[in-house]
Parts: structure tokens; sequence; C-alpha cells
């Protein structure tokens, strides 16, 4: 007979894990290498201050404003890779919703009230396809986003004539009008409490939000980290599988179609070439935070570390005018140290 | 599964032919058949990822249309050098009158280009120079030359001193390191001061970012140098935000209609200095030579300044 077992001294059974720790326990152990890696950065920022620019509030609502696209599809990006996959089209999304978004408001007058919404059920719909294509036909994450990232660039080009829609709009006899800068994009554009932060800034921080909420209190997010953790296991379960993951798919082609709406209110234009290689870096955000490529763990309070902490690496390399190769170099080695770090600190 | 797949692949060749059926059909065949010998034009782009090289085809296009004795097939590369040197072996193999090529890189397409002149092709090269000598005709505009015109009329604009702001495009490219060295040449021997510079790529995002570094590290800025005028445009927005566009004055580079042109016109931008495509210089010699003509192998295209006062007129020659 066990010693413990005598009425009042037995140890507790040690907690066996349950859906709704497995996701506390994946966002805690990584927050803190987050966290101390943001610190890191933001203390070299303190060092290199550029003659006192990195004390400015100009400097960090500039950085925050840079950030905030990468962010947006960061938050889209977060999803998918906690599903198991990897969306790859998210920087030609932006592009076809930034070029549709500047035709409809500039080109043919529409209002922002009725721009929008078509805009993002665009990119709802580019989202929807890639995760149709994954899940009832089986093809890779890889494979599938790629080809998305290739045609919608191409409907990117051929809406826009291969040519950036702005306000200097071509008449039927070869001249010019130039038309104003649409309202909903000098609103988009603009700063609010008094010219301190952007409104892009809020604007990602409400997609981070809806996002968190959705990841870490909606049915549908634990889905997510359970087909993500293991697909076959989620499907004997009984989850809808094919479901969860054509609705992460959907939900990052609609943040990359608010950042699409963001990209082009900044640009003032509809550049059909904008947004190349911006996967890449939401990628990068989303690894740096902590969430892993391999899936099932993560979430988006380590995405948002993971945006300020690249998003200030990016700053404080600009306001000390470091030359490109070196930026590139910095970048990379950072991207890695940080990925390495995360690696040690996970329980085994 | 296998009613899905074959579904797939009949939709997949329907859309094929449908997209290589509209293509054909829009090869650019120009008029009806004249007296005179119908002459078959290649030209190969290297991308139409650029508006300015969008320009340039649209150019080659409209001065072709003029003369219903040519037909100009377009090929893009997107990007790709490999792609670029099948496009100029399918043009020798379609035993092209002549060939018109946009290099994206000098090297790799040195020898295709040396083998179309060996089957007896004239070969144009525009914008970027190949290696050697085995081409008809290069036709291109200075970088350094309009790098250097920036850099004057911004000495003279700002009275000889003043702090400038330089956005540079890509510096791994030799445009980038003409429109730079140019501008240095320009602005030496006066007190004009570089006080920031920094690649902005060519990208409009990236100058802004820039320049936001740039207004929170210098509280008085005079000029903005961009090489490009997405990058100048950049630039502007950035400023505006800042509540600080009037204090200095925005110069460019590329003069497209729809865009450089357009920020003078709208006063975003103070100046901005044309890089011509020599689309239509293309046809002109491309004429000459089928005509049996002899041609110069360089021709350095001129360029124009767009400023308040000569907006309206079209530009100024750049002497």
């Amino acid at each position: 007979m066990d010693a413990n077992a005598v009425a009042g001294t037995r140890q507790p059974e040690p907690r066996r894990p349950h859906t709704a720790s497995l996701f506390r326990k994946g966002w805690e152990a990584p927050s803190a290498r987050a966290i101390v890696a943001l610190v890191f950065i933001l203390a070299i920022g303190c060092i290199f201050n550029a003659d006192g620019a990195f004390y400015k509030w100009g400097t960090h609502r500039d950085a925050l404003r840079q950030a905030s696209v990468f962010g947006i599809l960061a938050c889209g990006m977060t999803l998918v890779i906690i599903s198991g996959g990897i969306d790859l089209a998210v920087g030609s999304v932006l592009a076809l919703v930034s070029v549709t978004f500047s035709l409809m408001t500039i080109h043919w007058g529409w209002p922002g009230v009725l721009a929008i919404p078509l805009c993002l059920l665009l990119a709802l719909a580019c989202g929807a396809i890639s995760g149709g294509i994954i899940s009832w036909f089986g093809i890779q994450a890889f494979i599938a986003t790629l080809a998305m990232m290739v045609f919608a660039r191409g409907m990117a080009k051929t809406i826009s004539g291969g040519m950036k829609v702005s306000t200097a709009v071509k008449n039927a006899d070869g001249t010019y009008r130039y038309e104003e800068v649409p309202e909903v994009f000098r609103a988009i554009d603009s700063r609010v409490l008094g010219g301190d932060v952007s409104v892009v800034t809020l604007i990602f921080v409400g997609c981070a939000v809806i996002a968190w909420i959705v990841l870490a209190r909606h049915r549908w997010g634990r889905h997510v980290y359970a087909v993500g953790g293991n697909e076959e296991a989620a499907r004997l379960s009984g989850l809808n599988v094919k479901v969860t993951k054509v609705l992460a798919y959907a939900a990052s082609g609609l943040l990359s179609g608010v950042a699409g709406l963001c990209q082009a209110a900044q640009e003032q234009q509809g550049d059909p070439e904008t947004g190349a290689g911006y996967e890449l870096t939401a990628i990068a955000i989303v690894v740096i935070g902590g969430t892993t490529l391999a899936g099932g763990r993560g979430g988006i309070g380590l995405t948002l570390l993971g945006t300020l902490t690249i998003g200030y690496l990016d700053k404080i390399l600009s306001i000390n005018a470091v030359p490109e190769a070196s930026r590139l170099m910095l970048t990379g080695a950072i991207i890695v140290i940080a990925v390495l770090a995360q690696r040690r600190a996970r329980p085994r | 599964m296998q009613i899905h797949l074959s579904l797939l692949a009949l939709g997949g060749s329907l859309l094929l032919s449908a997209v290589l059926g509209t293509g054909c059909s829009r090869s650019e065949t120009s008029g009806r058949a004249e007296d005179g010998k119908r002459f078959k034009i290649g030209m190969s782009q290297c991308n139409l990822g650029e508006p300015w090289r969008v320009e340039m085809n649209a150019q080659i296009k409209a001065a072709a249309a003029k003369h219903p004795n040519l037909e100009v097939i377009f090929k893009d590369a997107q990007n790709d050098t490999l792609k670029q040197r099948a496009h100029v072996e399918e043009f020798v193999s379609a035993g092209v009158n002549l060939l018109i090529i946009s290099p994206k890189e000098a090297v790799p397409l040195t020898e295709p280009v040396a083998k179309a002149m060996e089957a007896g092709i004239p070969v144009i090269v525009l914008d970027r120079a190949l290696v050697g000598d085995k081409f008809t005709c290069f036709i291109g505009a200075d970088n350094k030359k309009i790098g250097r015109a920036a850099g004057e009329w911004i000495v003279k604009r700002l009275g000889g001193k003043g702090k400038v702001v330089e956005l540079k495009g890509l510096m791994t490219s030799i445009p980038g390191q003409d429109r730079h060295s140019g501008f240095r040449e320009g602005i030496a021997g006066s007190q004009i001061e570089v006080i920031f510079e920094a690649d902005m790529k060519w990208l409009e995002p990236d100058a802004r970012k820039e320049m936001e570094s740039a207004l929170a590290r210098f509280p008085k800025i005079d000029a903005v140098y961009a090489h490009n005028d997405p990058g100048a445009h950049g630039a502007f927005l950035a400023a505006k935000a800042a509540g600080r566009e009037k204090e200095m004055i925005f110069v460019g580079i590329d003069a497209l209609p729809q865009e450089g042109v357009a920020y003078v016109q709208q006063g975003i931008l103070d100046a901005t200095f044309q890089y011509p495509t020599g689309g239509a210089e293309a046809i002109d010699t491309a004429l000459k030579i089928l005509n049996g003509e002899s041609v110069p192998k360089t021709i350095v295209l001129g360029s124009r300044v767009f400023d308040k006062e000569t907006v309206g007129q079209g530009g100024r020659d750049l002497k």
C-alpha cells in the first residue's frame, strides 16, 4: 500500500492536459522569449538612438504605422499556421484589393460603405478558394497558396491594366484629369488622438483583438489548434477538419483584404505590384513571435510581440541610416537567433 | 475523386485554350498588307511589372501603328533572364526581320543576341546595355546626366546651400548608381549637404518609411531628391502627415504622364526629370535599318525637365 494513500496526505494526480490548457501552455512559454527579444531590440534602439530620434513619440507612432499592414497580414497568417498550413498568397491578395479599392473609389466614385465590403468579400473569396482547394482536393497548402499568389497577382494586373490606379485618370482622348483623393482614403491614412496615433495602427489593433477573441475564446479557435496539432486525431474526434481549414484561409484572405485597404489609402493609389514579398515578412513575424510552423500552438499575443520586434528593428535600422546590405544581413541573422531561442525554450 | 480530377483537367485545358486564343488574336497585326514589304519585328521586354516598361511597350506600339507595313510581336520575360533568352531564340527561329530587346541583364543575353546577329537579324538594344558590340544599335538615356541635371536644378533652386535628403533606388542596379553619382556631381562645389540617404528600392512605401525617419531626425530639411517619382511621392506623403510638406521641395525622376508629370501638375512634386523609354526612337531606327540605311551604334536620348513653369508646355529640353 502506498504511504501516500493514507487519507489526507495523498498527492494530487498530475493534471492531464486538455485542450484549454494546451493552448494556454503554448502561449505562456514562448511569450517570455518573445518579450525578451522585443526588450532586447528596444534596448538597441535606446543605445543607437540616432541623435535622440528614438526618444521622440513621432518615431514610435511611425514605426507602428509602418508595421501595421504587416501586423494585419501576420494575424491571418497566425490562424493559418496554427491550423497546420501556410498562406503564401497574402501579398497578392493585398495588391488585388488595393487595386480594386482604388478603382472603385477613385475611378468609379463609389463611397467607402459600398467599396469596402465588396473588396473584403473579394479577399474572403480568394482565401476561401485557397482553403477549398487545400481541404477538398488535398493539395498541399504551400502549392495551393502559391498558385493563388500568382493568380491573384495576375488578376490585380489585369484589372489595373498593369499601371497604378491613381488619382490621375486617363480620359478617352489620352489626356489626364485629376480626381480628388477619396474621403475614405484620407480617413484611413489620418491620425487621431491629437496626431499621436495612426488610424491604421488602430485598425491593426482591432484586427488583432478580434483574431485573439476568435482563436482563444471561440469554439472554432480550439478546433484550429486541434487540427494543427494532430489533424487525424481531430478528424477522428468528430471535428469538421475541412470546414475548419477553409475558415482559417478565408480569415487570412479577409485580413489580407483589410491590409490592402490600408495599403491603398497610405499610397493614395492601387499599385498592382505592391505587397510583393510581404508574405515572407508576415511569416517571419509569426515565427519570431513564437508560433511554430509545425502548427498546433501559438497565438495572436505572440504575433503582436513579433510585429513589434520586427517593426522596431526596421525603424531602428532606418533612423540610423544603416546601408541596405547590412540591414538585410542583420535582419536575417536576428530571425535565425530568435527562432533558435524559441526552440530551446519549448518544454520537451 | 476521379470525376473531380477529370473535370478539373477539362476546365484547365479550356481555360488555357481561351487564354492562348485571345492572346494570339491580340498579337499586333497592324493594318492591311500594302504594296511595300511587310516587316515582322520581335520585341523582347524583360518585365512588365514596372509602369515605365509598360509605357515603353505602349510607345513602341503607338509608333508602329503609324506604319501599316510593320507588325510588332511583344514578349514579356517576367523578369526571368532564362525566359528572355528563350524568347530571343524563339524570335530567331520564327525568322523575324528585326529584333528589339530591353534586356534584364547584360552578360546572359549578350550571346543569344550575337547569335541573332549571325542569323542576319539586326538587333536594337533599349535602355540596358549588353557586353561588347554584337548588336546593331543601342538606344538609351543617360542616367548620370539626368542625376546631374537634378542636382544642378536643386542647387539653383535652393540658391547654392541647403540640406537635402536623398532617397535612392536599388543601389545594386545601374540606374540607381548612375542617378546617385550624377546627382553628387551636380551638387559638387556648392554648399548643398546630403544629411540623410537611404535605399528605398524604387518602392513608394519604403520611401515613405525612410522619409519618416529623416523627419524624425532633422528639424529642417530643404529638399528631397528621390531616384524615381513614386519615391518622391512617398516622401511627400510622409512630410504631409507631419505637416512639413511646405518646408521643402520634392524632386523625382521618370516623368511618366500619369505619375511624375501628374504630380507636378497637382503641386505634389516641384520637378521631375524625364527618363525617356526610347520606344518611338526604336521604331524610327528600325525603319531605317530595314530600309538599308546605316544607323549610329549608340543613340543617347535627351531628357526633359517638368517643373511648375514648364509642365503646361510639355516640359523643357535638357541641354
